[in-house]
């Protein structure tokens, strides 16, 4: 046996408590959840059999299920779109613009680390006029702030800022990795052709920075599909069913209603979904890692 | 003895120690679910008590009611048999009977040398199919609490008795300053759909054409839902405090005690609270009064929370000891004492000389306001169906829409009737 053949082996044993565990953790449950969606399970009634594809046909006409679709995309897009763009320029402030202030990267950090759960709490009683400090200073001077929750776009505006505030950390990170990547020559040599620092960032920075920002993008739009905390602690999915995501309706099937398979099959679409556009995601940024 | 012989033998006592340990452990230790609420949280802190009583242990964990939904739900579902005796809602009763998730209690509770000591309504809330199924804790009615000082600054010196001089004290008391009325909004079978229908019913609404009929045809599209609905609706955004669209019981009750609204209509446990000057910055200006009534009567919430079995406890004898223990007579005074619990459901707690000084010292009308709001309250205020926690999510959600001008009252109704339908034909 080769030197070859056992490094091979021991290298495929040392990995099997890995493989295993993506299985057990990772795969099985992901089967499960394919599989449910093709039955008729209910907490209440039981086994109802398999029933194909009907749960699939069921969602199309789901008029609760076409608006979650809707409000997942309001929250999710301006969720990312406001993380992105201020977590890039903190992150190109404090290594481009402020470099002396880096030291403020750890407060930045700080709601990144709060629980979930926290943070809403935090943002609730933030828009709840009677118990928001903010509010209380306004009525100071005779100025009402609106109540965001009670109105449907702000309601939806309120979590954005909310997951905003907790999720701009994580891009602000890893944008500072990816500007730590760039060589400063770029900049001295751009300069020294008389470029002005916004020029820089414009035609140099922010190219460079592409990839990184599609992928930062991706992460993070992945991450907001899967909003529940915020939406339950914040909203209830109100006002009406203003702040009902996809994933929230899910939830509201499976243990509201109690039909578990035809949660699952919101979940299976939901899979499906993200999965697509991590696939087109990716599929970009080859194409502009490769340009 | 052969090496494999020998492992054999390892693992097979390992495994039989494995089962044999928690049987054990379970016959001595009662773990306990409930939810938030003021005798929860006292029963919460008699565990030694229990000890004290029975020898057995209790775990009593109080968690948040959304959040035990869930938890219980998983538990239930999952056959984990890891909760010996379960907060019991009567709203949830029929849904948990139907999938066979409650163990029934009837033999057990008929044996009870105490049982002629439970009020006999809350006590049938649990009698379902001819099987009791629960032993309850907690009869909660509807009631309104005010502010004496700014509906006199106002020109009343009573409360309004209807809700359409609701609707005329609220517009005098409202300020920039002060909101008229605050009533839960946010969406839920719990939340908004425990206040909702005492306006509804007012008015001569209801939910389906003949419940007690055996009629379920949905029948909240009517004008007389409606009258209920336009004046919730009106009474919450133009005078209610800020906000109100998403308030649920804990901004209700805390609205009143930092004296940002002069008036609520909510559970007799939100009034105790307001009443109660360790809790509330204004107590010594409030006072409480009836649920206003409206063409069609006065129709209080009514709320029954009971201690039921989950039918995959392990040990259903040291459940009932624990539930026999925690609805005694004993234990609910010294809750009804400790905490601020008037729902108590013993006619001999009532009676308690130092409960009575208690609430009557929280105020003199209490405890006969709640006996009478309890007396015109109906057992069907939430229809107690299957259905209901599904039905009760959906309409709340349009009512809920509705108050908050995202739908019209109208659209809101003739949506539940549409939604109930289709709940109901599943």
């Amino acid at each position: 046996m080769g030197v070859q053949t056992l490094f091979q082996r021991s290298y495929n044993q040392m990995l099997m408590p890995a493989v295993l565990a993506v299985i057990i953790f990772a795969v099985l449950p992901l089967v499960g959840m394919f599989g449910l969606s093709f039955t008729d399970f209910n907490l209440i009634k039981g086994w109802g059999g398999e029933v194909g594809l009907h749960n699939f046909f069921k969602l199309a006409d789901d008029r609760r299920f076409i608006a979650s679709i809707n409000v997942m995309l309001m929250l999710s897009v301006g969720g990312v779109i406001f993380q992105v763009v201020m977590g890039t320029l903190i992150a190109v402030g404090l290594e481009k613009i402020v470099p002396r202030w880096k030291f403020m990267r750890g407060i930045f950090v700080v709601p990144f680390v709060v629980p979930a759960i926290a943070v809403a709490l935090i943002w609730l009683s933030l828009f709840t006029p009677t118990l928001s400090p903010i509010n209380a200073f306004f009525d100071i001077f005779g100025i009402t702030v609106p109540a965001f929750l009670t109105t449907q776009y702000g309601a939806i505006a309120a979590i954005v800022i909310a997951d905003t505030w907790a999720s701009f950390p994580f891009v602000m990170l890893l944008i500072l990795a990816a500007l730590q990547g760039i060589s400063s020559d770029l900049d001295e040599a751009a300069s020294i052709d008389g470029a002005t620092k916004m020029q820089i960032f414009w035609r140099i920075t922010l190219p460079l920075l592409k990839p990184a920002l599609l992928m930062v993008a991706l992460f993070r739009f992945i991450e907001t599909l899967k909003h529940f905390p915020l939406i339950f602690v914040m909203t209830n999915g109100g006002p009406g069913r203003s702040t009902q995501a996809t994933n929230y309706y899910a939830y509201i099937q499976t243990f509201q209603s109690s039909n578990v398979s035809y949660g699952a099959a919101i979940a299976v679409f939901l899979f499906l979904f993200a999965a697509i556009i991590s696939f087109y995601v990716a599929r970009a940024n080859a194409r502009i890692s490769g340009a | 003895m052969k090496p494999s012989m020998l492992k054999n033998a390892t693992l097979g006592a390992g495994l039989a120690m494995s089962v044999a340990l928690p049987t054990v452990a379970v016959a001595d230790e009662i773990n306990v679910v409930l939810f938030a609420m003021p005798y929860t949280q006292g029963l919460a802190k008699l565990e030694a008590d229990f000890e004290a009583a029975t020898g057995h242990t209790a775990n009593i964990e109080v968690i948040g009611q959304d959040v035990f939904e869930n938890r219980i739900t998983l538990s239930f579902t999952g056959q984990t048999g890891d909760v010996d005796v379960v907060h019991t809602p009567v709203i949830q009763v029929q849904r948990w009977i139907e999938a066979g998730w409650l163990r029934p209690i009837t033999a057990e509770v008929d044996g009870m040398a105490t049982k002629d000591d439970i009020l006999a309504g809350p006590l049938d809330a649990y009698l379902v199919n001819g099987d009791r199924w629960a032993l309850p804790f907690f009869a909660e009615t509807g009631m309104m609490a005010y502010r004496t000082d700014l509906l006199a600054a106002a020109g009343y010196d009573a409360p309004p008795a209807t809700w359409d001089e609701m609707l005329e004290v609220a517009a005098a008391v409202k300020t920039d300053q002060v909101g008229a009325l605050a009533m839960r909004v946010a969406p839920g079978q719990g939340f908004n759909m425990f206040v909702f229908p005492m306006i509804m019913r007012a008015y001569g609404g209801a939910f389906f054409t003949d419940y007690s009929g055996g009629d379920l045809t949905p029948n909240m599209n009517t004008p007389e839902a409606l009258a209920g609905l336009e004046v919730y609706s009106q009474l919450m955004n133009d005078y209610g405090p800020e906000g109100i669209g998403n308030f649920n019981f804990g901004e209700v009750a805390a609205s009143i005690q930092s004296g940002q609204v002069a008036m609520i209509v909510d559970g007799t446990s939100i009034a105790a609270r307001a009443l109660d000057p360790e809790q509330s910055q204004f107590a010594d200006q409030i006072s409480i009064a009836a649920v206003p009534s409206g063409p069609a009567g006065r129709s209080p919430a009514i709320a029954v929370h009971g201690l039921g079995i989950p039918a995959d406890a392990p040990n259903p004898e040291a459940s009932f000891a624990f539930i026999e223990w925690a609805t005694s007579a004993e234990t609910l005074t010294k809750i009804a004492l400790s905490e601020p619990y008037p729902d108590f459901i013993r006619a001999s707690v009532a009676e308690n000389p130092e409960v009575v000084a208690k609430y009557e010292g929280i105020h003199p009308d209490f405890l006969n306001l709640k006996v009478e709001m309890l007396g015109d309250a109906i057992g069907h205020y939430r229809p107690l169906l299957p259905q209901w926690p599904e039905i009760g999510q959906i309409v709340g959600e349009n009512i809920n829409a509705a108050v908050n001008e995202i739908m019209s009252n109208e659209d809101a109704l003739a949506q539940s009737d549409a939604d109930i339908a289709d709940i109901m034909s599943e």
